[in-house]
């Protein structure tokens, strides 16, 4: 039997790595219900169109009546255009996943790149680069989403883009110190001395060595940006289209209909509740990804 | 509070590393320098971003009644919208460096009185506010972290965890519709108070209720982790176990080492915080019609009030670049590893 | 030491805790059964508003709020009558014109004194009016009504004479505050903030503002028709709409306007609430961009080409069920849509005949569009003339209850003719600045009629739109058509009132034929207040609206309960009351409030028991624990 390549090897220490990781994530009971929840939750939200009709959130075709109570036919009641609020609670997990997820991307995105390539580079670069991180860190982020989502056009982009763009600059503090470290080691010194490039350096030592860090960081930063669309869209920032709800948007729609007055509290909580469901369950996963990397922090 | 992206843990392994004395002075300089460069950056970005904003303000402030054009004409004068957008911006620095920031379009006061108005009620809300969030966070967090795994920490902790997943604004809702009639949801005092300053301060206070509890219950969350997970840390150090192996008693270790050192971290997380709790209480008042800075900011958004907004941004940018070189220099003197050189 | 400490700081949190929450109970109580009494005297009413004062100086003020405020605190020459509009003597005794209609000489009421005890002569109207005609600041708020003067003089103490420029039918409706000379002469910058207390002709006069939060004022003793019956009028700000209403529910506040139909509904069980539903001057539209063009016919504005085909028009106009719109977005508080002038003023209202009317037909409105060329793309969307997909933007008023509730139907509507609707909600300014440039395809627009129907109507004629610089009109639909055009110059120039009011229904009915804009309902006045404190508050019209109305007689016929009854205002300004008052709704049974309390304390305890439980999971002792 001929010895297994070097590719291979490399595979199958991964694969052990990763049943590792995943035995200990599972001594988590929090990390496990957590992620089990978000895997129903994603599942139902892609579902969706197949497990309901999607004219039921054309207001013209709404059946109930105006701001019901929970009853057999609507089960969580009904908003003022007589919608139902399950119907609307379950589509509007479309959007805030979504746009928790991809504006995440986009912030770890930036935040990595901008972190490696200043701690890679050092000097100058480091730098000019830490002087606009923690330029960006410092700004209000919230007024610098809520300025750029009133200049632009109203809609998911431009959420996306608003928080994407404002909440890059912990992750790449982060991801710089995590670099620094890495690079630090003497493997890196080797690679360098045998002619690696710096995009080889990044990419076949760096990257993963930093990746496991930056996607405990992504965990828990979808939650936070879950809350900000809600926060942008309660705001009155977010998509407009009566036919795309989000949860941030139902919520604006419950106050500016005066659920509050009215004691409308099937309209009131679910959006919320699920907002901290999906929050929570994000951050347990994300709190038990970080024992599992970070040894001190394992509690038996 | 979870409305932004909090830096929590992670974000302190980016502390300064420990100088010897020497370096104080250069320390000192070199944040406070690099603290009025952001300062100059907030400045220019706050003047360019706004110009984009789009808005015509003598059309909106003509609309309702019929209009000439040369009144039209002569509001564009009066407020400076003819002159080419540098000779703008040169006269906005100059103004601003005698303490000018314009005349709001909409209110038609100087906008530094107008901040100056609306300043106080968010430094009101937003400072006890952080007082008794830093006071319940670092008590909780103690607490649950010298008694790891025990009961009172999973469910102080799982409650904190609950709380800063919610959305502020979510939370000040179901608190005014739980708490109908009991406090008054909007606004910092009724019209028909006396004017004495008691009564003005009780009613004040009352009015502060519900808003401070939302925020509270928002970010207290954040200083109990942190305050929980580096005592742990420090729980777990060297010198402890020789402390203990020592003999010390648990109490004397945790009193005159390890609550001290956790405490670091979380004292300058606090001052990093601060600037983030104060443009993050745009939520709250926004939900409670709090008269304060967050509401100004908004409400100037909207309408498209530019020397209004450019202020207020550059006041609340300010007051985060501040909060932040103060923490730096903090850091530097809690540092016990620089303090013990 | 820590351990001291952080004890020492739980104290301190529980002390500061505990004074909060004791606070409410030593702070005055404000129920609802309370009367609000002034610090030192006397009654006060405490009006819950929801815009705020852009200012109160009277030359710059151009906010609802604002002007309501002015005036009550100054009087006019001429007033609109309580009962029904219509032109009567205020400051101003009689008047008088000259032939050629170009000179107006107006004899002052005698004996009439500020609030400061001086009196008010012919000087003070002279004096404002010549400010706002050389002070360019002070012809801020209502310069248009001056841009025609020649001059303005004081020819004795109680003589003031205008000459205009041309004919004007705006001088018996001059909405300018005069202020008084005495004060303002010493004034330098005329558009700074006023001096406070603000010396006032009318029943009232401010005395202290504290912008987002309040305005006070305190009646005027020296009114000339008499002081009112209250002695304070609050005006107090709440930017979020519902907790005016919880302000009134508990108390807080006695008067309040503009609700919503959910929260006038909330209201009609709470027995201490008054309500009013009266019908308003108001007409909402939909305004479709026709080609907007400047006012030489340059086009301007990126409106969607397709639009200019009148049948494209008429076929969304029938894909709108007012009626529906009537009771989803309005709550049934509306009238159903019609022609231009709202059915407020009888006079000049329209409506279409039977064979000419459109009735909402999704299908009728379809074959139209099959008719007319629009053939249906692959995903559904009717295709223009040119082949492109008929995607259409519609503009909204951002938290406007109508917009908000309106726009979601007229999109689903028109998406089952073939045209798909973008809702583009945004600020009031960018609604304003959008539609003055001709940047929109459709829009929700609306306006209040006057007594005189010329303003609105004018807004529809070709000279309307902006020139050149986009500026000198203000634009409501972009029409411009010959005929109507020409029906606007006659009935100007009409002076028979029932051949002027024939003409004014023409004018309509070419309106609805060529749909540059949709009328969908015309909104009623929803206002509710305090009937334990209050007996209740003189109508403008008669069966109309106690708020926002054209002069002070709301505000200054303000009645405690108990001191009954609500006065009406004659001729002259006097009393001929026996009551003709608001209407009471029946109350009806809601009684949600513990459901919502259950379902709060429900979700609280769901949320912590989740919470609770992740953590309970997880966890597992450590030999470090014990404790």
């Amino acid at each position: 039997m001929t010895a297994p390549s070097p590719r291979a090897l490399a595979w199958r220490r991964r694969g052990t790595a990763f049943a590792g990781g995943w035995r200990e994530f599972a001594k988590h009971r929090s990390g496990l219900v957590g992620l089990g929840l978000l895997v129903v939750i994603v599942l139902l939200a892609l579902l969706a169109p197949v497990i309901t009709d999607r004219d039921g959130l054309d207001v013209t075709k709404a059946t109930g009546g105006s701001l019901d109570p929970p009853s057999w036919d609507f089960l969580l009641g009904t908003d003022r255009a007589g919608r139902s609020v399950l119907l609307l609670t379950l589509w509007s997990a479309r959007i805030s996943l979504t746009v928790g997820f991809v504006a995440t991307l986009l912030s770890i995105a930036i935040g990595t790149i901008i972190g490696i390539v200043a701690a890679h580079y050092g000097r100058w670069v480091s730098g000019g680069l830490m002087r606009i991180t923690d330029f960006f860190l410092v700004l209000p982020s919230l007024v610098l989403a809520i300025a750029l989502s009133t200049v632009l056009e109203r809609g998911i982009g431009t959420i996306i883009l608003a928080i994407g763009l404002t909440s890059w600059p912990p992750a790449a503090r982060l991801v710089r110190a995590q670099t620094l470290t890495v690079e630090a080691r003497p493997y890196i010194e080797r690679a360098k001395a045998l002619g690696g490039g710096h995009l080889h350096v990044i990419t076949k030592h760096v990257l993963p060595a930093v990746l496991p860090l930056v996607f405990v960081n992504t965990t828990l930063a979808v939650g936070s940006a879950i809350v900000s669309e809600s926060t942008l869209s309660f705001l009155g920032l977010g998509d407009p289209d009566p036919m795309r709800p989000s949860w941030g948007s139902m919520l604006r729609s419950a106050s500016l209909d005066s659920a509050v007055i009215v004691g409308a509290w099937w309209y009131l909580l679910p959006p919320g509740i699920a907002i901290g469901i999906v929050v929570l369950s994000f951050t347990m996963v994300g709190r038990a990804l970080e024992s599992v990397l970070n040894p001190r922090l394992r509690e038996g | 509070m979870s409305d932004i992206l909090i830096p929590t843990e992670e974000t302190l392994a980016e502390a300064p590393p420990p100088t010897r004395g020497g370096g104080a002075v250069r320390y000192v300089l070199t944040k406070i320098g690099g603290g009025l460069l952001s300062f100059a950056l907030v400045i220019v970005l706050g003047f360019l971003l706004f110009r984009v904003l789009p808005g015509d303000v003598v059309q909106t402030m003509t609309r309702n009644r019929p209009a000439t054009p040369e009144m039209m004409a002569a509001l564009e004068r009066r407020y400076g919208l003819d002159l080419p957008l540098w000779r703008q911006f040169l006269k906005y620095v100059g103004d601003l460096l005698h303490g000018d920031m314009g005349t709001s379009y909409v209110f038609n006061v100087p906008v530094t009185q107008k901040i100056g108005e609306r300043l106080w009620p968010t430094v009101l809300l937003v400072g006890v506010s952080t007082l008794i969030s830093v006071a319940l966070g670092l008590w909780l967090g103690t607490r649950s972290g010298w008694r790891r795994g025990s009961r009172f920490d999973r469910v102080s902790t799982g409650v904190a965890l609950t709380l800063w997943s919610t959305p502020t604004f979510w939370l000040g809702m179901l608190l005014m519709a739980a708490t109908t009639g009991l406090f008054p949801t909007a606004g910092l005092v009724y019209s028909d108070t006396p004017p004495d300053f008691f009564s003005q301060a009780l009613d004040i206070a009352h009015h502060m209720v519900l808003p401070t509890i939302t925020l509270v219950a928002v970010t207290y969350a954040q200083y109990q982790l942190v305050m929980r997970s580096s005592l742990i840390e420090e729980m777990g150090a060297d010198y402890l176990t020789t402390a203990r192996a020592k003999g010390l008693r648990d109490d004397m270790v945790r009193r005159k080492h390890a609550v001290p050192n956790a405490l670091l971290p979380t004292v300058t997380l606090v001052f990093l915080h601060l600037g983030f709790v104060i443009a993050g209480a745009i939520s709250v008042e926004t939900v409670f019609s709090w008269p304060g800075l967050g509401l100004l900011t908004f409400d100037a958004l909207r309408v498209g009030d530019l020397p209004l907004l450019q202020g207020t941004f550059v006041v609340l940018a300010g007051a985060v670049i501040f909060m932040n070189v103060l923490a730096d220099l903090l850091y530097r003197v809690l540092d016990p590893r620089v303090r013990a050189s | 030491m820590i351990i001291v400490r952080s004890r020492r700081l739980a104290l301190g949190v529980t002390l500061l805790a505990s004074a909060l929450v004791t606070a409410p109970v030593m702070a005055p109580m404000h129920t609802a059964a309370a009367e609000a009494t002034s610090g030192q005297s006397g009654k006060i009413l405490r009006v819950g508003v929801t815009q705020e004062v852009d200012s109160l100086n009277p030359f710059i003020s151009i906010t609802r709020t604002g002007t309501d405020i002015l005036r009550a605190n100054f009087d006019y020459l001429t007033v609109y009558s309580q009962k029904d509009y219509s032109v009567e003597p205020s400051l101003a005794e009689s008047w008088t014109t000259s032939d050629d209609k170009l000179t107006w000489t107006f004899t002052m009421r005698k004996g009439v004194k500020w609030s400061d005890g001086q009196p008010l002569t012919a000087k003070d109207p002279a004096f404002t009016f010549n400010k706002m005609m050389t002070d360019e600041t002070a012809a801020t708020a209502n310069g248009s009504y001056v841009s025609e003067f020649e001059s303005v003089k004081a020819t004795d103490d109680y003589t003031l004479v205008i000459k205009t420029k041309t004919p004007l039918s705006t001088m018996l409706g001059l909405d300018v505050p005069i202020v008084p000379e005495h004060v303002w002469s010493k004034v330098t910058d005329v558009g700074a903030e006023p001096q406070y207390p603000m010396v006032g002709s009318g029943p009232y006069y401010v005395t202290d503002f504290k912008e987002a939060q309040f305005t006070k004022m305190k009646a005027n003793k020296n009114y000339w028709r008499g002081a009112p019956k209250i002695d304070e009028l609050h005006f107090i700000y709440y930017r979020n709409p519902d907790a005016a209403v919880t302000a009134l529910q508990s108390g807080q506040v006695d008067l309040i306007n503009r609700l919503t139909p959910t929260q006038f509904d909330a209201l009609q069980s709470d027995p201490n609430i008054a309500l009013n539903n009266a019908q308003n001057r108001r007409f909402n539209e939909i305004v479709i961009n026709p080609g907007a063009a400047t006012n030489d016919g340059t086009p301007i504005g990126t409106g969607n080409p397709a639009l200019k085909d009148v049948k494209l028009r008429q076929a969304i106009a029938q894909s709108i069920d007012s009626k529906k719109l009537v009771d989803a977005v309005w709550g049934g508080y509306a009238g159903e849509a019609a022609g231009y002038i709202p059915p407020a003023f009888k006079d000049y209202a329209w409506s279409p005949p039977a064979d000419k009317r459109r009735k909402f037909d999704l299908d009728a409105a379809n074959k139209a569009l099959d008719q007319a060329g629009y053939k249906k793309g692959p995903d559904g969307v009717r295709l223009d003339k040119q082949g492109k997909p008929l995607n259409l933007t519609l503009l909204a008023h951002a938290e406007n209850n109508v917009d908000e509730n309106a726009g979601p139907f007229i999109k689903g509507w028109l998406a089952d003719v073939g045209i798909n609707i973008t809702i583009k909600p945004v600020s009031d300014t960018e609604i304003n600045e959008a539609t003055t440039r001709g940047e929109f395809d459709l829009a929700f627009s609306g306006w209040n009629a006057n007594p005189d129907p010329d303003y609105v109507l004018s807004l529809q004629t070709c000279a309307n739109r902006p020139n050149a610089e986009g500026k000198g009109g203000t634009p409501d639909s972009f029409f411009c058509d010959k005929t109507y055009d020409n029906l606007y110059k006659k009935q100007q120039q009409e002076l028979d009132p029932a051949k002027r009011a024939d003409i004014v229904k023409q004018m309509q009915a070419r309106l609805y034929d060529q749909a540059p804009l949709v009328v969908f309902g015309y909104e009623n006045a929803l206002e509710a207040y305090n009937k334990s404190t209050f007996e209740g508050f003189p109508l403008q019209p008669t069966k109309g609206v106690i708020m926002n109305q054209q002069g002070y007689w709301g505000y200054y016929g303000a009645t405690p309960k108990g001191e009954g009854p609500v006065p009406v205002f004659g001729k002259n300004g006097e009393n001929t009351a026996t009551g003709a008052d608001t209407t009471n709704t029946a109350a009806q049974d809601s009684g949600s409030n513990t459901g919502l309390i259950l379902g709060i304390v429900g979700g609280v305890v769901v949320i912590l028991l989740v919470g609770g439980l992740f953590i309970a999971r997880g966890r597992r002792k450590t030999a470090d624990d014990r404790e």
